[in-house]
C-alpha cells in the first residue's frame, strides 16, 4: 500500500475510492447523454457535414476552387495541415514522454490528449490527401510494387518523409493509446448489463481478465511503445519542417526549422488539450482528478516551448540580417511590413508575448485566462504556419511572380469542416470511451498529500474550495429528505480554515475517532441531514462530538462505525446506512 | 452396398405428376402473347415489394454509374488511300504569306494530317526574313473558328452560293442598266491578282466612255484601313511631291528619332523594321545605334529605346520644330511649347547624332503638319539619301481617308451608291462614325459583304459571300514596288466559304464557281503572273513553281534618291497640326488584338500586353502620378479591382477602368483600339465577349452579350481631313470599379542584380566583365587555411547530373539586348504546346498557363537602372516598389530553366519530374498527383497547374478551343493534351528536339545547329533566343552562353540552369550606372588573396559574395 506523502501536493482531489473513480469515469458512459452533448454533437456535425460537402465539391472540380494561384501552390491546405500535425503532438508526448519520465500527473490527462491527438492526426492526413490534384492516384506515394515497371518513389523527396512520418506516427499513436484502454474497456464490459454494448466493449477489451500476467504485459508493452513513440514525437515536426526547411525558397530555407516546429507544436498541442481539458473537466465532473495543478504543469509546458517558438522567431530575423542573403533579408521585411503584416504581427502577439504571461503564478493558476490563452496560442499558431507557408512563397525571387492569395469559401469550409470533425470524433470519444485512463489513475490514488485532502493544506490552489468542490448545503425551505425537494445550492468557500484548537473536553474515543477521520470546526459545517437515515438529532449528536462534515463522515470505516456506536447510540445506522458511501457521493456533488 | 439413391427437385418430380411429365417433354414453356399478358387484369393488382423494388433500384443506379464512367467512343477514321502529300505524324511544311490589311510576313505553315497547325517566319525567302508577330502566329487558331459564316447567306439565311450569285448579277445588272454607282469598300489589298480581278469586275459593269460620260453603271473602289496613314502619304505630296510611304532601311539607321512610331510593333511594317532595327543593336558591333523615343504612351519601341522622353501629341510639332533648327533648318509658325523634360541639352544632342549622318525621323502620328515637318527633318539631316527611299515605295496601307469621310457623309446623308461591297473592312466598328454607318447601311440598294464573319458590317448587309480564311486561300501580294509574295492554301476549305477574288470574276461573268476545290484564283492568278511579264513563257513554269515553293520574289529595288522638297508644302501643312487639350488621349493598338480583326482569338487576347501586363482588356492608361492626383486606385489585383474613369471627346464617351502605366506623359491617357468589338452581340467568335466566374457570357441588364472593353475607334479625330489617333477631351472619375486581370502585378525587380543585368554601351566596351557582369563567388578556406573567394562552381552540395561532355546538353541563351518583348514567343509557345486558354477570371486569380513568360521590370528612382541600385544604404524597398515617373523597362523572357540542381525534381514524391541525361528537366505527367511542390520550390515560377479540366470544365467552354469540336484541330497531335490535377511547363519543346535528333539520325550524321529549334526560338523576331547543343563546341548556343555578357538569372542559388541571359546594353549616358560598374570593376580586381572588405558592408554580401 502507498504511503501517503503529508507534504505532496495531491493528483487527485478529495477523498476519493477506487470505486468512486470508476465510477466517476463510467457513468458518462453508463448514463444517458446530457441535452448538451447532443446540441455539440448537432453543432459539430453540422460544421463537419458543411467540411465534407466542401471537399466533395473540391474534388469533383479541381484545386482551383480553392484561392491558389502560380505563385502560390500551398495555402491554407498546407498551413492546416501542420496546424492539425502540430495540435497532434501533445498526446503522444503526454503519454510516452511523460511516461518514461515517471510524470505522473500526466495520468489525468494522457487518455483524452492522446485522443485529441489520433483525431488531429485524421485532421491533419485529410489535407495532404485532398490537396493533390489528382487525389485517386495518391497510393503512388506508397512504395508499393506496381505494374508500371520500375517506377518507385523519390526518396529524396520531403513530401515523401512526410508520408512515412505521419502514417507511422498515427499508427504508433493509435496503437498506443488502444493498448492503455484494454483495461478500461475491460472495466466498462464488467459493469455494463445490456447485451449490446457488453458485447461490443467486450470485443473492444480483447478478453482482458487482469490477471497479474496482462498486467505485466500491459506494463511491458505500454513501456516499449513509449519508448518507440518519443523519438516520434520529435520526428514528426521535424520532418514536416523538412518540406520547408529543405526548399530553396527564402523564409523556408531555414535550419532553424526542426526544433523550432517541434516546440511550437508541443506549444500548440498543449493549449489544444487545456481547451479541451477544461471544457470536459467541468462537463464530465472530473475537477478532482484535472485540477488546478495540471493546467499549472501545462502552462508552464506552454511557456516553455512558448519562449522556444519566440527565441526561434528573433533569430530567424536575425539570421535573415546577418546571412547577407538578399532575398532571406527581403523575405523577412515583407512578413513584418509587407503585405500580410497582419498576420506577422498576429503571430507575434499571440505566440510570443501570450506564453510570457504565464510567468505570473496567478496567471497561469487561473483556469479563465488559461483557457483564453490556450484558444489565442493556438490562433497564433495557424498564423505562425499561414506566415511560413504563404508570405514566404508569394514573394520569393522574381518579383515579376509576386503575388496574393485570397482564400475562398472553399478554403474556410474545408478548414471549418475539419475543426467540426474532430469535434464530432472528440465528442463521440467522450461520450462512448473512457476518457480518463481510470486504471492508471487507480495508481495514483494514495500518492496524494494527506494534508491537501483535509483541505487544511496552506496552499489555496489545491484545496477542495478552489476546484468547487466544497460545498455549502443548505436548506430552503423543509426539512424534508427527499430528494426532488432539496435545494442545493454550492458556494464557494472563500478562505481555508486554519487548524483550529478544540475547546471540546475529548474523551480517548472522541480523539481515536477524530484522529481516523480528521478535525472539523463548525464554521466548516455541512448539512449532515441530507444523509439518509441522519436526522436533525443525529445531527445535533454528532457536532458534539466534532463531526462536522461529508469529509469526515466520508472516511468512516468499521472500526470507527464502531467507536461511534459506543459513543453515541448510533445502533449501527451508520454502517447499515452506509454514511461513508453516501457522505463521498455528496462531498462530490454526486446526483444520487 | 449399391445404393439405389433418387435425386429430384421438387416433389413433382418426385411423385412424377402427369403436370410434371407434360412439362419435362416440352423443352419450351408455351409463350405467353403480348397482349395476352398486358390484358390480364390480374398483373394490375401486383406490386413488387419494397425490398425487390430497392433492389432494382439499387441495380439501375449502379448500372448506370458505371456505364457513365465509360470513358466516350472516339472514333478515329483511317486513311483508307494515302493522301499524296500527307504522311501520318510528319509534318508537312508550306511556305506561304501573311497579310491581314495590317501585318506583312512571309510566312512558313506547319501542317499535320491535313490541319495547318502552326505559322511560323519564313527566314530563307522574303524580306521579313522570319519575322513575325504575336498575331501572325496567332491567325492559324482563327481558321478554326467555328463561329465563320459556313454558307453563304441572304438576310441572315443560309443560301446556296449559286443562289446568291444569281441575285447579286441580277441587282447589278438592274443597277448597270441605270448608270447606277457601285463600291467596292476594301482594305489595302496590295494584291495584284486581286486588282485584276477587280478590274475585271469593274469592267463588267462599264465604263467610261471619252466624254466621261458613263456607260453603265460607274465604279469606284475605295481603299480604307482600321488604323490609317492617310496623312503621311498626304503630306509626302506636299513636300516631296509623291503620295506614297516610302521604305524605310532601318539597318542603316545610326541615330533613330522616333515620335510616338512603335516600328517594333505596329507602325508600317515592324516585320521589317525589327530585324532591321536590331543589327546595329548588337554590342558586340563596333557602333550601336542611338534611339530616341518621344511618345505619350510607353510602347514597346519605347520601352526598347536607349533615352526616352515624355511628350503631349500636342508638343510633337514644337520639339521637330526645335530640332529643325538646331539641325540648321528653319520653321515657323508651329505652335505648343516644348516641354520641361526635354531640354534644350537634349535637343542639342538628338540634333548632334542626327546631323553626324544616317539619322532617321519617324512618326507615328496622322496628322499631315506632323509628317511634314519629320519629312523636313529627314530632308535637312540627309536620311532621304540613304535610309529612306521614296523610290521603292510601300505598297501597303493606301488608305484614302477623304474618300471615305466622303461616302460615310455620303450614305448617312441619303446620297448612298446603288451598291456597296464590302471587303476585308468592317467600317461600322472602326470608323469613327459607324454607329451611324450601321443605321444608314440599310438605304442602300445592294449590300455585300465578304466578311468571314457575320461582323458589325456584314449583319447590316443582305448578302454575305463569305471569303477563305487566308490559310485556305490563293493569293498574291506586292507589300513593296520590289516585293512579290504568293500565298498559297494549306487546308482544303472547310466551309462553303467562296474567295472573293473568284466572287469577283462570277459576278463579272467571267468565270464559274468551283466549289471546294476550285481552280478559278490559281489559274486567274498564275495568268496575271504570266501577263505581268515575270518570265518569259518558256520558263513560266519553273519560274511559278519556284516562286510558290519560295512564296515570295524579290526584285531589284531602285536606290534612293533626294526628292525635290517643297519647304511651302510644310508651311501650309503645319497650320493643321495638332491641339492640346486639358487630357489628350492618344489611341494606339497592341501588340496583340492590333486593330481588332482578331479580337476573338483567345490565345491573342490571353497575351499579356508587352507593357501593362493586362489581358483580356482594354483602359485607359495613365501615369501613377496622374492617378494619385486625381485619386484613383493604383493597387490593382485579384481583390483590387480598378477605378473606372469617362473619357469624353466631343460627343463620345467612353467608360473604362485606370490602369497605372509608368511613362505615360503627364495629362495624357492611352487607350487601345481594337475592343468593345460586337456591341450588339454580332457573332464575331465565341472568345469576343465577357465570361462569367463559371462559364457562360456576361450580359448586361438587357441580356445584351458584354463586349470586352470599349470601342475606342469612336474616338477618332476627323477635323484634318485624316484619321487622327491623338485627340484632346477630358477625363473624368465615373467612381466605379472593375476587375482587371494582369499577369504581374508587381512591377518593379526591387533592385535584385541577378535577375536582369544592364550596362552602357560605353562601359561594355571599355571596361571588363567585372564592371557589368560580375561572375558569382563564395568564400571557402583553401588548403593554407586561408579565407578565399572560389567561383560559384566548385561549390556542390550533390553531384551534378552527368550531362556535360555526355551526349547531348540542350541549352538556350536569351539576348536581353535584342529581345524587344513583342510577345511573339508566349504566342507561338502556347500554340506549340496545347498550353489551355483559362479566361480572364483565372489570369485575374493568377493562373494564366503560360509555359513561357514575357517579365517586364521597370526601373524605380531608388535604381540606376532595372536591378541597380543607386545607392546601398538609402535603399528603400517600399519605395523601390514603385516604378519611376518615366522608367527604363526590361523585358525578359522567363521560362523553365532546365536547372542541372532542379529543386523542382527532389521535392517530388513520386519522380514525376526528372532530369533526362540531356539536361532536360522532364515532366511527367500521368505520374504527376499534383501536390505542386514543385511549382512551389522553383525559384523562377514557371510551372504551371492544371487547377481545372481545362479541355471540359464549363468554366472555359467559351474561351479555351480545346473544348469546340472545331478549335481542337489545332491541338498539337506530338504534344499531350493535360488533364486536371498535373502540373505542367516549358518541355524545350521536347517533341522538336526529337525530331531535330531524328533528322539527323536518318541523315547519319550529328545533330549540327539549327535542327533542333523551340517553338519559341522560331518565333522570336529578333533572333534573341538562341538554342542548342552545349555539348557541342562549335555551337552558337555554346559561344553565347561563353560570352562576356552571358549570365545565369539566381545564379548565387546554385541550381545550375541550362538557360543564360545575356546583359542588356543601352547606347545610354548613365552616370550613375557608370560609376557603379567601375566600383564594381575595382573591388574585384583589389581582391581575390584571401583579403576582401566583407565587413565594410555588412548585411549585403556576406553569404554569397558578389562584386557589384
Amino acid at each position: 500500500m502507498h504511503k501517503e506523502s503529508a507534504i505532496r501536493e495531491p493528483l487527485i482531489l478529495g477523498h476519493k475510492t477506487y470505486h468512486q473513480i470508476t465510477e466517476d469515469v463510467c457513468k458518462p458512459i453508463e448514463d444517458k447523454a446530457p441535452r448538451m452533448w447532443y446540441i455539440l454533437f448537432s453543432i459539430a456535425a453540422i460544421i463537419g457535414l458543411y467540411g465534407v460537402g466542401c471537399i466533395l465539391y473540391l474534388l469533383g472540380t479541381g484545386i482551383g476552387t480553392w484561392g491558389l494561384n502560380k505563385t502560390v501552390g500551398w495555402a491554407w491546405d498546407i498551413t492546416n495541415f501542420v496546424w492539425w500535425v502540430g495540435i497532434g503532438h501533445a498526446g503522444t508526448l503526454i503519454s510516452a514522454v511523460l511516461l518514461l519520465f515517471r510524470q505522473k500527473w500526466r495520468m489525468a490527462i494522457n487518455r483524452s490528449a492522446e485522443a485529441m491527438t489520433i483525431f488531429a492526426v485524421f485532421m491533419a492526413g485529410l489535407f495532404p490527401l485532398i490537396h493533390m490534384g489528382r487525389i485517386w492516384v495518391a497510393y503512388w506515394v506508397l512504395p508499393l510494387p506496381n505494374q508500371f515497371g520500375s517506377l518507385w518513389v523519390n526518396f529524396n523527396s520531403p513530401l515523401l518523409w512526410d508520408v512515412f512520418a505521419i502514417s507511422t506516427y498515427l499508427s504508433v499513436s493509435l496503437v498506443f493509446w488502444y493498448i492503455g484502454l484494454i483495461p478500461d474497456f475491460a472495466t466498462i464490459r464488467d459493469r455494463v448489463k445490456k447485451p449490446v454494448p457488453k458485447k461490443m466493449y467486450s470485443m473492444l477489451s480483447f478478453g482482458w481478465s487482469g490477471r497479474a500476467k496482462h498486467w505485466n504485459r500491459f506494463e511491458l508493452v505500454s513501456l516499449v511503445l513509449a519508448g518507440v513513440a518519443t523519438p516520434l514525437v520529435f520526428s514528426v515536426h521535424s520532418i514536416v519542417s523538412f518540406d520547408f526547411a529543405t526548399s530553396v525558397i527564402p523564409g523556408w530555407h531555414t535550419t532553424i526549422f526542426p526544433p523550432y516546429f517541434v516546440a511550437g507544436a508541443v506549444f500548440s498541442g498543449f493549449a489544444m488539450v487545456q481547451t479541451l481539458m477544461l471544457v470536459m473537466r467541468k462537463a464530465m465532473k472530473l475537477e478532482a482528478y484535472i485540477h488546478t495543478k495540471h493546467v499549472e504543469y501545462m502552462n508552464i509546458v506552454i511557456m516553455v516551448t512558448g519562449s522556444i517558438v519566440g527565441t526561434a522567431y528573433i533569430t530567424e530575423l536575425f539570421i535573415s540580417w546577418y546571412s547577407g542573403v538578399e532575398y532571406e533579408a527581403y523575405a523577412f521585411i515583407n512578413r513584418a511590413t509587407g503585405p500580410y503584416w497582419w498576420a506577422y504581427w498576429a503571430m507575434m502577439t499571440c505566440n510570443v508575448i501570450s506564453p510570457q504571461l504565464m510567468w505570473f503564478k496567478k496567471l497561469r493558476r487561473s483556469l479563465l485566462f488559461t483557457f483564453i490563452i490556450s484558444i489565442v496560442v493556438n490562433i497564433g499558431m495557424w498564423f505562425e504556419r499561414f506566415v511560413i507557408i504563404v508570405t514566404s512563397v508569394h514573394r520569393d525571387y522574381l518579383p515579376s511572380s509576386w503575388s496574393m492569395f485570397y482564400p475562398t469559401h472553399i478554403d474556410i469550409g474545408v478548414f471549418v469542416g475539419t475543426i467540426g470533425l474532430f469535434f464530432v470524433f472528440f465528442l463521440l470519444f467522450a461520450r462512448f470511451f473512457p476518457v480518463l485512463a481510470l486504471n492508471e489513475v487507480k495508481t495514483i490514488l494514495k500518492s496524494s498529500g494527506e494534508s491537501f485532502k483535509n483541505d487544511q493544506a496552506h496552499s489555496p490552489a489545491y484545496s477542495l474550495a478552489d476546484q468547487h468542490l466544497a460545498f455549502k448545503v443548505t436548506h430552503h425551505d423543509d426539512h424534508s429528505h427527499g430528494e426532488t425537494a432539496t435545494h442545493v445550492e454550492a458556494e464557494k468557500v472563500d478562505e481555508p480554515k486554519s487548524e483550529a484548537p478544540t475547546e471540546n473536553q475529548l474523551d480517548g474515543k472522541i480523539d481515536l475517532l477524530l484522529a481516523a477521520i480528521g478535525k472539523a470546526d463548525e464554521s466548516s459545517k455541512d448539512d449532515l441531514k441530507l444523509l439518509n437515515g441522519l436526522g436533525p438529532a443525529m445531527e445535533t449528536k454528532l457536532n458534539e462530538i466534532g463531526i462536522y462534515t461529508f469529509a469526515q463522515l466520508a472516511k468512516m470505516t468499521k472500526t470507527e462505525y464502531d467507536l461511534l456506536d459506543e459513543l453515541i447510540d448510533a445502533r449501527g445506522r451508520a454502517e447499515k446506512d452506509d454514511w461513508a458511501g453516501q457522505a463521498n457521493d455528496l462531498m462530490n456533488n454526486n446526483e444520487n | 452396398m449399391a445404393t439405389n439413391r433418387k435425386y429430384w427437385k421438387g416433389l413433382e418430380e418426385l411423385k412424377e405428376t402427369p403436370e410434371f411429365i407434360q412439362q419435362r417433354d416440352q423443352e419450351f414453356m408455351t409463350n405467353t402473347g403480348v397482349e395476352e399478358f398486358l390484358g390480364d387484369d390480374q398483373l394490375k393488382e401486383t406490386s413488387t415489394a419494397r425490398r425487390d423494388f430497392l433492389k432494382f433500384l439499387g441495380f439501375s443506379v449502379a448500372a448506370a454509374t458505371v456505364a457513365a464512367c465509360e470513358a466516350p467512343v472516339v472514333k478515329a477514321v483511317p486513311y483508307v488511300n494515302k493522301p499524296e502529300d500527307v504522311t501520318p505524324g510528319k509534318a508537312t511544311w508550306y511556305a506561304s504569306t501573311y497579310y491581314d490589311g495590317v501585318s506583312y510576313a512571309n510566312i512558313l505553315v506547319k501542317t499535320r494530317e491535313g490541319r495547318p497547325i502552326f505559322v511560323k517566319g519564313n527566314r530563307d525567302f522574303g524580306f521579313t526574313h522570319g519575322s513575325v508577330n504575336p498575331q501572325i502566329i496567332g491567325s492559324v487558331l482563327s481558321l478554326y473558328d467555328g463561329e465563320r459564316v459556313q454558307f453563304a447567306t441572304i438576310d441572315g439565311e443560309n443560301t446556296a452560293t449559286a443562289t446568291v450569285d444569281g441575285e447579286i448579277k441580277d441587282g447589278l445588272a438592274k443597277i448597270k442598266a441605270k448608270g447606277g454607282k457601285v463600291v467596292l469598300l476594301s482594305n489595302t489589298l496590295a494584291s495584284p491578282s486581286t486588282y485584276a480581278a477587280i478590274a475585271e469586275f469593274k469592267n463588267s459593269l462599264g465604263s467610261l466612255n471619252e466624254e466621261g460620260m458613263a456607260a453603265g453603271a460607274s465604279f469606284d473602289h475605295i481603299q480604307y484601313d482600321a488604323v490609317s496613314y492617310a496623312g503621311m502619304r498626304k503630306a509626302n505630296e506636299a513636300t516631296i511631291g509623291k503620295s506614297i510611304i516610302p521604305d524605310y532601311d532601318f539597318s542603316k539607321a545610326k541615330t533613330i528619332v522616333s515620335f510616338g512610331a512603335d516600328f517594333l510593333t505596329s507602325w508600317l511594317l515592324p516585320t521589317q523594321f525589327t530585324p532591321q532595327y536590331l543589327v546595329n543593336r548588337n554590342p558586340d558591333n563596333d557602333w550601336m545605334s542611338k534611339h530616341y523615343q518621344f511618345e505619350s504612351n510607353m510602347s514597346i519601341t519605347g520601352s526598347n529605346a536607349d533615352e526616352r522622353f515624355m511628350i503631349k501629341p500636342s508638343q510633337e510639332g514644337a520639339v521637330l520644330a526645335a530640332l529643325i533648327k538646331a539641325c540648321g533648318g528653319n520653321v515657323s509658325g508651329v505652335s505648343g511649347e516644348v516641354p520641361a523634360s526635354v531640354s534644350a541639352d537634349v535637343i542639342a544632342a538628338v540634333a548632334k547624332n542626327l546631323k553626324a549622318g544616317n539619322g532617321l525621323v519617324v512618326s507615328g502620328s496622322n496628322n499631315v503638319g506632323i509628317q511634314s515637318l519629320v519629312n523636313k527633318l529627314n530632308h535637312i539631316i540627309g536620311a532621304y539619301t540613304s535610309i529612306i527611299n521614296i523610290n521603292n515605295p510601300i505598297n501597303l496601307f493606301q488608305s484614302e481617308d477623304g474618300k471615305m469621310m466622303d461616302l460615310m457623309k455620303n450614305i448617312t446623308a441619303g446620297k448612298a451608291p446603288d451598291a456597296i461591297i464590302f471587303y476585308g473592312v468592317n467600317p461600322v466598328y472602326s470608323s469613327p462614325n459607324g454607329a451611324a454607318l450601321a443605321e444608314a447601311i440599310g438605304k442602300v440598294g445592294l449590300t455585300i459583304s465578304l466578311s468571314q464573319f457575320a461582323d458589325e458590317t456584314a449583319v447590316n448587309c443582305k448578302y454575305i459571300v463569305p471569303d477563305h480564311h487566308a490559310l485556305e486561300a490563293w493569293n498574291d501580294y506586292a507589300p513593296k514596288a520590289n516585293e512579290y509574295a504568293i500565298a498559297q492554301p494549306t487546308i482544303r476549305p472547310l466551309f462553303d466559304s467562296a474567295p472573293a477574288q473568284e466572287s469577283f470574276l462570277v459576278w463579272a461573268g467571267v468565270a464559274q464557281r468551283g466549289g471546294k476545290d476550285s481552280r478559278v484564283v490559281f489559274d486567274f492568278m498564275q495568268k496575271t503572273w504570266a501577263a505581268n511579264g515575270f518570265a518569259d513563257e518558256t520558263a513560266f513554269d519553273s519560274f511559278w513553281n519556284t516562286t510558290i515553293h519560295n512564296s515570295a520574289l524579290s526584285l531589284t529595288a531602285e536606290v534612293p534618291s533626294q526628292p525635290e522638297f517643297s519647304d511651302g508644302g510644310v508651311n501650309s501643312a503645319i497650320k493643321s497640326l495638332p491641339q492640346g487639350g486639358d487630357v489628350e488621349i492618344v489611341l494606339y493598338q497592341k501588340a496583340a488584338i492590333g486593330n481588332g480583326a482578331n479580337a476573338a482569338n483567345p490565345w491573342l487576347q490571353e497575351m499579356p500586353d508587352p507593357i501593362s501586363k493586362v489581358t483580356w482588356d482594354n483602359y485607359i492608361t495613365m501615369n501613377p502620378v496622374d492617378m494619385e492626383r486625381d485619386g484613383y486606385s493604383t493597387r490593382i489585383d485579384q481583390e483590387h479591382a480598378a477605378s473606372t474613369a469617362t473619357v469624353t471627346v466631343g460627343e463620345v464617351s467612353l467608360t473604362l477602368p485606370v490602369y497605372p502605366a509608368p511613362g505615360q506623359a503627364l495629362d495624357t491617357v492611352g487607350i487601345a483600339l481594337g475592343y468593345g468589338r460586337g456591341e450588339n452581340g454580332e457573332a464575331i467568335g465565341k472568345a469576343a465577349y465577357q465570361t462569367k466566374e463559371f462559364g457562360g457570357y456576361a450580359t448586361d441588364e438587357n441580356g445584351k452579350k458584354q463586349t470586352i472593353g470599349k470601342n475606342a475607334f469612336r474616338l477618332i479625330d476627323t477635323a484634318n481631313g485624316t484619321m487622327e489617333y491623338t485627340v484632346a477631351g477630358s477625363v473624368k472619375s465615373a467612381g466605379g470599379t472593375y476587375p482587371i486581370a494582369t499577369t504581374q502585378i508587381h512591377q518593379t525587380v526591387m533592385g535584385r542584380n541577378s535577375i536582369v543585368r544592364e550596362t552602357t554601351f560605353d562601359i561594355y566596351k571599355n571596361r571588363s566583365k567585372d564592371a557589368y557582369n560580375p561572375d558569382w563567388k563564395l568564400m571557402k578556406i583553401d588548403e593554407n587555411g586561408h579565407h578565399v573567394k572560389a567561383p560559384i562552381e566548385e561549390f556542390d552540395l550533390w553531384d551534378a547530373h552527368p550531362v556535360e561532355h555526355i551526349g547531348h546538353r540542350w541549352g538556350m541563351t536569351i539576348d536581353l539586348s535584342s529581345c524587344i518583348g513583342c510577345g511573339s514567343c508566349l504566342v507561338a509557345c502556347q500554340s506549340e504546346n496545347n498550353v489551355p486558354v483559362v479566361g480572364k477570371d483565372e489570369v485575374r486569380r493568377g493562373r494564366e498557363m503560360h509555359w513561357l513568360r514575357l517579365d517586364r521590370y521597370y526601373a524605380s528612382e531608388q535604381e540606376a537602372t532595372v536591378g541597380q541600385r543607386k545607392d546601398k544604404d538609402t535603399f528603400s524597398y517600399s519605395k523601390a516598389e514603385r516604378a519611376a515617373d518615366n522608367p527604363k523597362v526590361v523585358h525578359q523572357p522567363m521560362m523553365c530553366h532546365h536547372c542541372n540542381h532542379a529543386p523542382c525534381e527532389t521535392v517530388c514524391p513520386v519522380a514525376a519530374t526528372t532530369h533526362s541525361n540531356e539536361g532536360l528537366n522532364q515532366m511527367t505527367y500521368n505520374r504527376c498527383i499534383g501536390t505542386r511542390y514543385c511549382a512551389n520550390n522553383c525559384p523562377y515560377k514557371v510551372r504551371r497547374f492544371n487547377w481545372f479540366n481545362y479541355p471540359s470544365y464549363k468554366k472555359f467552354s467559351e474561351v479555351n478551343p480545346a473544348q469546340d469540336e472545331l478549335g481542337r484541330m489545332v491541338l498539337n497531335p506530338d504534344v499531350t493534351v493535360r488533364t486536371r490535377g498535373v502540373m505542367e511547363k516549358c518541355s524545350f519543346c521536347v517533341q522538336k528536339i526529337q525530331e531535330g535528333k531524328l533528322t539527323a539520325k536518318k541523315e547519319m550524321r550529328p545533330v549540327k545547329d539549327g535542327d533542333v529549334t523551340t517553338a519559341c526560338s522560331d518565333a522570336c523576331p529578333s533572333n534573341a533566343i538562341i538554342v542548342g547543343d552545349w555539348n557541342d563546341v562549335n555551337s552558337m548556343v555554346r559561344s553565347s552562353s561563353e560570352d562576356n555578357r552571358a549570365y545565369q538569372a539566381l545564379e548565387e542559388i546554385g541550381v545550375k540552369p541550362n538557360i543564360w541571359y545575356k546583359v542588356k546594353v543601352r547606347n545610354e549616358q548613365n552616370d550613375l550606372l557608370a560609376e557603379i560598374q567601375e566600383k564594381s570593376e575595382e573591388k574585384h580586381s583589389h581582391n581575390g588573396h584571401g583579403e576582401h572588405e566583407a565587413h565594410d558592408d555588412h548585411g549585403h554580401d556576406h553569404g554569397t559574395e558578389q562584386e557589384h
